[in-house]
C-alpha cells in the first residue's frame, strides 16, 4: 500500500488563478527595536526568483492605538499593530500584544556524576573527562486570568573561549569541550502536550527541540518543569590547571510568547511531524495552510518577553575533577 | 403534526370488506419465496410437503387480483394443485404425475395426504420490504440487494463487498478510490446507518476502508434506502443499510469454503434438531501469513534487529435459531469483526552490548454485536420481533518503547508507554410489529431504547526514566446517553392507482442533563396511471445524534464516534424527492428517474486550523457547526431478467457546505461534489458454468483544497523549515481530473464449486486522489555544464493500478 502511494506521482501545472498579496513577518521582543519584514506571496512553482521583498511597501506601527516612530522600543503590555501598504500588492495588517514576562519562582539543579577520570599524557598534559546527567527543576508561577504561552530556550556555556590562544605555554591549550547532554523530552510531558497520543503511537512523537508550551494545564497555578539531561560530558586537556576552567553550565531562557507565536510553531510541528500534514500531503486528508495572524493570511507578527537564568556546574565540575581517578 | 398523526390513525384503523386480493410480481423465483409474500399479504399459511417444491420456480405477475387467480397463474404447468382449508392453503401433486415444466422439475412419487408435512413457512420470517418492483412500491430510491448480486459485482482482490456493490448505483459516491467510504446524495460518510439484523454497527470497514465489515457469504439480503425513508429508520441523515444475515438451512448441512489471494472464508449452516438451525460464517485475511516469509527473510539478513509486522482482519457471524411453535421462534446471534496490526522492532543483541531496544506498536479495533430475539406471530395478520442487543465499537492503540543501556554507573532503563482507546457500548431493547390490516393496508410500528456509553478518547502516556516516572492522562470525558425511539407507518393501497406510505418517527436523546428530541415525519406516494408506470413523490426528515470525527477520508482506528453535547443541536435533514418509474410488461426492463433536494442542518466538521487546539481539550473546541444542501437527478435503466442483465445509471448532482468557522463562513463545495456520475454494470450468464461480470464507473473528480501560493516565514520557526508556507485559500477550490475505472470478473462453476477471476481497474487508469506539493529533480544544461536543481512542482497523487485476483469457493 505504501509503495503504491509513494510511487505514483505525476507532475502537472494546475489551471488556477492567483493574486499575490502582502506578507508581514515580525518577532517583536520587549526592550528591543522592532524589525518588520514585508514580502509578497508567490506561486509555489515559480522559482524564478528567491527575492520576494516588496520595494514600494510602507510600514506603520501603532502602539496602543497611536502611531509610533521607527525608533520605538516595545514594552510588555503594549498592543502593537503593524500595517504595511504597497501600491502593487495592497495592504496588510496584524496586531499583537507583547506579553509580560513570567519569572521563574525557583530553580534547582541536581547534577549526577556518572564517571570521571584523569589521564596523564606523554606531552606533559593531562586529560580530564567527566560524564554526568543533570536534573533541573524550574518552577513557574503562572499569572491567573490570562492565557499564557511559553518557550524555554537552553544554551550551554563554558569558559573555553576565554582561554583560546592566550593561556599557557601552548596556544592550543587548554582544550575544553562541554556538552550538557540531550534533554529527555518524554520526562517533561508539557513539551508534548500538542502531540496526540495516536501521533505518538504512529511514531510522530519526536518532540525534540520543541520546548513551547501553554498554561492550559496549570493556569494561574505553579508548575515545575522537570528537565532531565542525559549523557552530559565535560572534557579538558591542559598542562596547567585553573579553577576557572571548570566554570560551565546552562543558560535557561524562559520566554513569555504571544499566542500567534505559539500557534505558528504549533502549525510547523503539525506540518512537518504530525499525522494531519502527512495525510494532507497524499490526498487522504485536507491539506494544511500556514497559520497566520496577518489580514492577508500571509505572515506572522509575534511578540515575546523573557528572563534568563543560569545553572552553574562550576562546583560540581570542580568536585568531579578532584575525585577523578587516574 | 397532529394532522399527520390523525391521518395515520385513520389509515391504520380502516378495514376493508373486499375479497382478499394480492399483488405479486415474480419471474422464475423459488416458489417458497413467493409464498412468503402471499403469507404477508393474506395471513394465510401454506401446507405442503417439502419434496414437491424442491427446485420449483414460478412466474407470476398479478396486481391487486384475487388470491385464487394468483395461485392459479402461479401453479400453471407445475403439476401442483392447491386447495383451501380454513386459513390454510394445501398443496399437492396432481394425480397421474406431472408434466415437466422446466428442466429443474423432476418426477416425484405420489405423496399421500397422510405424509404431508405441515410447514408454516419459517413461521415469522423477517423479509425484505422491497420484494416488489420499484414501480409498485411507494418508496423512492430504495433497493434490495441479494448476496448473489453482491457476489456478481467485480471487486478489489475478489472480495465481494456490500458497500462497493452499492457504489454502483446512482446517488451513491464511493469517496476516495475504492476506500469504502460511502457518500449518499451529497451527505457525509457518517450519515449512513449500517445495521446488521436491525442493530447498528459503527465501524463498517476493514483495512482503512478497502473492505467492508460484512461477510457476503453470511448475508441473505440488504435493504437500502436513500431518498424516502420508512419511519422505522432514523438516526442518520442520508441512508440506511439494513443487512440481514442468513438463517440456518433446514434441509441438511450446507456451506462453502473460500480461498482467495488475500483472505479466506468458511460458512456452514444446517439443522441442529428438527426445530433448531445454526449458521456460522468466518472470514479472515491472510496478510499476516503472507508476510511471515517476507519478514523472516528480512530478519535473517538483518543482524541488528528483528522486525515485527502482522496484520489481519476477521469477521465472525454465528446464529442459532429455534422454532418454539408455529407462531414463535427465537434466535441468538453474534457478530465479531476486528482489525489487528502489530509492528515494531526488537534488537537482536542484548544489553550486554551496550544498548537494547524493544519497540512495539499494537493497534486493535473492531465491532462486537450480541443479540437475541423472538419472532412471534400474534395473530395471522400480525407479527412481531423483540430484540435485546449489545453493540460495541472499540479501538485500542498502544505504543511501548523500552530501552536499556549500560553506563559505567550501571544499567539505565527507560520505557515509554502511550495508549489510547476509544469505545462505544450500546445496550438496545427493541420491539417491532408488522400488521397486515387487510390486503390494502399494512402498518408497522415499534419502539426501542438504547443506552449509549461513549468514550471518544482516553489517552495515557507513561514515561519511566530511572526513578522518574511521569504519567499523564488527557482530560477527555466519557458520556452516557439514553435514546428512545418510536415509530409507526402505514403502507396503503388507496384506490386503484395510489399507494402511499405515511409514517412518523419520534426520538429522544438525553445526554449530560439535556434532552434533545426529534420528530421525523415521512411520506411517500406512488401514483400509477397505468400498471407499468408510476410517478412518486416523497418527503422525509431524518435526525442524527452521533457523528464521526475523522481527520482523513479513510476508515482509521482513530475515528471517533461522538454524541452531540453542550450547545450542539441534533443534525437534521429535510429531503424532498420525486421520481418516475417504468417497467416493461414482461418485467425484463425497468427505468427510473429520481430527483431530490436535501437541506441538512447542524452539521459538524472540524474548524479551520483545528489542530491548534491541543488533544487535552475536549473535542468540541475543534468543531464548528453549519449547514449543507444537496440536489440532483438520478437516472437508471435496468435489465433484470435473462442471460444478460445489468444497469446503466447517470447522476447529475450538487452538494455544498457552509460552516461558521470554516472557509471564513463562506459556502464551499463538498469534497465529493461530483457533478456527473456514470455507472454501468453488466452480468452475462454465458452458460450454466460461466458468468461474466463487468462494471464501469466514471465521475467528475472529487473536490480538493489546492494551495497554489506560498509565503516566506519570518525566520523564527525554531528547528523547523519555514520557507514556502502555503497561503490559505477557499476550501475545495480545485476539481481533480475525471475519475474512471473498469472492473471485470468471471465466475466459472465446476462440480464442487466455482472459481472467481477478477481484475480491478482493468485498463489500469490510476486515478488522482489528491495533489501534492513536492519537488522534482531536474537537470539543466548551462554554459557551465549540467546542473541538477530541485524545482517545486505540483504532483497528482495516483492510486491503485490494475489488480488481478483469483479465488476458489468450494460448495458443500
Amino acid at each position: 500500500m505504501a509503495s503504491l502511494l509513494t510511487s505514483c506521482y505525476e507532475t502537472f501545472t494546475p489551471d488556477i488563478d492567483t493574486t499575490p498579496v502582502l506578507c508581514i513577518n515580525s518577532l517583536i521582543t520587549a526592550g528591543k527595536s522592532i524589525d518588520v519584514r514585508v514580502s509578497r506571496t508567490w506561486l509555489y512553482t515559480d522559482d524564478s526568483t528567491t527575492d520576494h521583498s516588496v520595494d514600494d511597501a510602507e510600514i506603520f506601527i501603532y502602539v496602543n492605538g497611536a502611531l509610533e516612530s521607527p525608533d520605538y522600543i516595545p514594552r510588555e503590555g503594549d498592543t502593537i499593530k503593524v500595517i504595511a501598504q504597497s501600491n502593487t500588492y495592497g495592504s496588510a495588517e496584524a496586531e499583537v500584544c507583547v506579553p509580560y514576562f513570567v519569572p521563574a519562582k525557583s530553580l534547582k539543579s541536581n547534577p549526577v556524576l556518572i564517571n570521571s577520570w584523569r589521564t596523564e599524557n606523554d606531552d606533559s598534559t593531562e586529560t580530564i573527562s567527566v560524564d554526568f546527567n543533570l536534573h533541573v527543576d524550574m518552577e513557574i508561577a503562572d499569572p491567573a486570568s490570562t492565557e499564557n504561552y511559553y518557550q524555554l530556550s537552553i544554551l550551554g556555556y563554558n569558559k573555553s573561549s576565554d582561554y583560546t590562544d592566550n593561556f599557557g605555554a601552548s596556544p592550543n591549550l587548554p582544550e575544553i569541550s562541554f556538552n550538557f547532554g540531550s534533554l529527555k523530552y518524554e520526562a517533561e510531558p508539557i513539551f508534548t502536550e500538542h502531540i496526540d497520543v495516536f501521533e505518538s503511537i504512529m511514531g510522530n512523537a519526536d518532540g525534540s527541540g520543541f520546548t513551547f508550551f501553554t498554561d492550559r494545564q496549570f493556569s494561574g497555578k505553579t508548575y515545575t518543569l522537570h528537565l532531565v539531561f542525559e549523557n552530559g560530558s565535560y572534557f579538558l586537556r591542559t598542562d596547567k590547571s585553573d579553577p576557572e576552567m571548570f566554570d560551565c553550565g546552562l543558560i535557561l531562557t524562559l520566554h513569555s510568547i504571544s499566542k500567534s507565536y505559539y500557534n505558528w510553531i504549533n502549525y510547523l510541528w503539525h506540518r512537518d511531524e504530525g499525522l494531519i500534514g502527512e495525510l494532507g500531503d497524499v490526498g487522504f486528508g485536507d491539506p494544511m495552510w500556514g497559520y497566520s495572524n496577518v489580514s492577508t493570511g500571509a505572515g506572522i507578527v509575534a511578540a515575546r518577553s523573557y528572563a534568563t537564568y543560569t545553572v552553574s556546574l562550576n562546583d560540581f565540575m570542580t568536585s568531579a575533577v578532584a575525585d577523578a581517578s587516574k | 403534526m397532529r394532522q399527520i398523526v390523525l391521518i395515520l390513525m385513520i389509515f391504520c384503523l380502516s378495514t376493508s370488506v373486499k375479497a382478499q386480493n394480492v399483488t405479486i410480481h415474480a419471474v422464475n423465483q423459488p416458489a417458497a419465496t413467493v409464498f412468503r409474500s402471499i403469507v404477508e399479504q393474506t395471513g394465510k399459511n401454506f401446507i405442503y410437503s417439502s419434496e414437491i417444491l424442491k427446485d420449483v420456480t414460478v412466474t407470476v405477475s398479478v396486481r391487486n387480483k384475487p388470491l385464487k387467480k394468483a395461485l392459479s397463474e402461479m401453479f400453471k404447468n407445475t403439476g401442483i394443485q392447491y386447495s383451501f382449508k380454513g386459513n390454510n392453503i394445501i398443496l399437492k401433486r396432481k394425480r397421474g404425475g406431472i408434466k415437466a415444466l422446466s428442466n429443474k422439475m423432476t418426477m416425484q412419487p405420489q405423496i399421500d395426504d397422510a405424509k404431508l408435512k405441515t410447514m408454516a413457512l419459517d413461521e415469522v420470517v423477517v423479509q425484505s420490504r422491497l420484494e416488489d418492483p420499484a414501480v409498485e412500491t411507494a418508496e423512492i430510491g430504495a433497493m434490495k440487494l441479494t448476496s448473489d448480486r453482491i457476489r456478481n459485482t467485480p471487486s478489489l482482490f475478489g472480495e465481494n463487498d456490500v458497500i462497493k456493490a452499492l457504489h454502483l448505483h446512482p446517488g451513491v459516491t464511493e469517496g476516495i478510490e475504492s476506500l469504502a467510504g460511502m457518500y449518499v446524495h451529497g451527505g457525509n460518510a457518517d450519515e449512513n446507518l449500517y445495521m446488521l439484523d436491525n442493530i447498528p454497527i459503527y465501524q463498517a470497514n476493514h483495512f482503512a476502508g478497502l473492505f467492508s465489515a460484512f461477510n457476503t457469504e453470511a448475508i441473505r439480503y440488504i435493504d437500502f434506502f436513500k431518498s424516502s425513508i420508512p419511519a422505522k429508520y432514523d438516526g442518520r441523515l442520508s441512508s440506511f443499510i439494513d443487512v440481514r444475515t442468513k438463517n440456518g438451512s433446514t434441509d441438511g448441512h450446507h456451506g462453502s469454503a473460500k480461498l482467495g489471494l488475500t483472505s479466506g472464508g468458511f460458512n456452514i449452516s444446517g439443522p441442529i434438531k428438527s426445530k433448531t438451525t445454526y449458521m456460522f460464517g468466518l472470514r479472515r485475511s491472510w496478510y499476516d501469513l503472507l508476510t511471515i516469509p517476507v519478514i523472516a527473510l528480512v530478519n535473517s539478513k538483518n543482524d541488528d534487529e528483528k522486525i515485527r509486522f502482522r496484520y489481519h482482519f476477521m469477521d465472525l457471524n454465528a446464529k442459532v435459531k429455534h422454532r418454539f411453535s408455529n407462531r414463535t421462534s427465537g434466535f441468538v446471534s453474534v457478530y465479531f469483526g476486528d482489525d489487528m496490526l502489530k509492528s515494531g522492532t526488537k534488537d537482536k543483541y542484548t544489553v550486554a552490548n551496550g544498548w537494547y531496544e524493544d519497540e512495539k506498536f499494537d493497534l486493535h479495533w473492531g465491532n462486537l454485536i450480541v443479540q437475541t430475539g423472538v419472532n412471534y406471530r400474534i395473530d395471522p395478520q400480525t407479527t412481531s420481533e423483540f430484540t435485546a442487543a449489545y453493540t460495541r465499537f472499540f479501538s485500542d492503540l498502544n505504543h511501548d518503547d523500552a530501552n536499556q543501556y549500560y553506563t559505567d554507573s550501571g544499567m539505565t532503563e527507560t520505557r515509554s508507554i502511550n495508549k489510547t482507546d476509544n469505545k462505544i457500548n450500546d445496550w438496545i431493547l427493541r420491539g417491532d410489529f408488522d400488521r397486515q390490516v387487510n390486503e390494502f393496508s399494512r402498518i408497522r410500528f415499534g419502539a426501542n431504547y438504547v443506552r449509549h456509553s461513549f468514550l471518544p478518547s482516553r489517552a495515557t502516556r507513561n514515561y519511566t526514566y530511572d526513578s522518574i516516572n511521569t504519567f499523564t492522562r488527557d482530560s477527555t470525558q466519557s458520556y452516557g446517553a439514553d435514546e428512545v425511539n418510536a415509530y409507526i407507518e402505514n403502507d396503503r393501497q388507496a384506490g386503484d392507482h395510489i399507494r402511499m406510505n405515511i409514517g412518523i418517527h419520534g426520538s429522544l436523546f438525553h445526554i449530560d442533563g439535556k434532552t434533545n428530541y426529534g420528530i421525523a415525519p415521512r411520506l411517500s406516494v406512488n401514483y400509477r396511471p397505468i400498471d407499468n408506470v408510476a410517478v412518486k413523490a416523497a418527503y422525509s426528515r431524518t435526525t442524527q445524534y452521533v457523528h464521526l470525527l475523522t481527520q482523513s477520508y479513510l476508515a482509521l482506528p482513530t475515528d471517533q464516534w461522538i454524541p452531540i453535547i453542550g450547545n450542539q443541536k441534533p443534525q437534521t435533514a429535510d429531503k424532498a424527492s420525486i421520481g418516475g418509474y417504468w417497467q416493461s410488461r414482461d418485467g425484463k426492463f425497468s427505468a427510473s428517474v429520481e430527483g431530490y433536494y436535501k437541506y441538512m442542518r447542524n452539521l459538524i466538521d472540524y474548524r479551520d486550523e483545528h489542530y491548534l487546539h491541543p488533544p487535552l481539550e475536549t473535542w468540541n473546541a475543534r468543531l464548528t457547526t453549519g449547514h449543507g444542501t444537496s440536489k440532483g437527478i438520478d437516472l437508471k435503466i435496468e435489465k433484470t431478467v435473462g442471460k444478460l442483465t445489468g444497469h446503466i445509471a447517470y447522476s447529475l448532482a450538487w452538494a455544498d457546505r457552509t460552516f461558521k468557522e470554516k472557509n471564513d463562513g463562506k459556502k464551499f463545495p463538498a469534497r465529493f461534489d461530483n457533478r456527473h456520475t456514470i455507472k454501468a454494470m453488466l452480468n452475462w450468464t454465458v452458460n450454466d458454468r460461466v458468468q461474466l461480470n463487468a462494471s464501469w464507473t466514471g465521475h467528475s473528480g472529487n473536490r480538493f483544497t489546492l494551495l497554489p501560493q506560498v509565503w516566506e516565514g519570518g525566520g523564527f520557526g525554531g528547528q523547523f523549515s519555514y520557507d514556502d508556507v502555503p497561503l490559505k485559500c477557499p476550501v475545495n477550490n480545485y476539481q481533480l481530473p475525471f475519475y474512471h475505472r473498469l472492473d471485470l470478473s468471471c465466475n466459472v462453476k465446476n462440480s464442487h464449486g466455482f472459481w472467481t477471476f477478477s481484475v480491478y481497474n482493468a485498463y489500469c487508469h490510476m486515478n488522482t486522489i489528491g495533489i501534492k506539493r513536492g519537488y522534482k529533480d531536474i537537470h539543466e544544461i548551462t554554459p557551465e555544464g549540467i546542473t541538477y536543481v530541485s524545482r517545486p512542482v505540483f504532483q497528482k497523487v495516483r492510486l491503485l493500478p490494475v489488480i488481478p485476483s483469483i479465488s476458489y469457493t468450494w460448495l458443500f
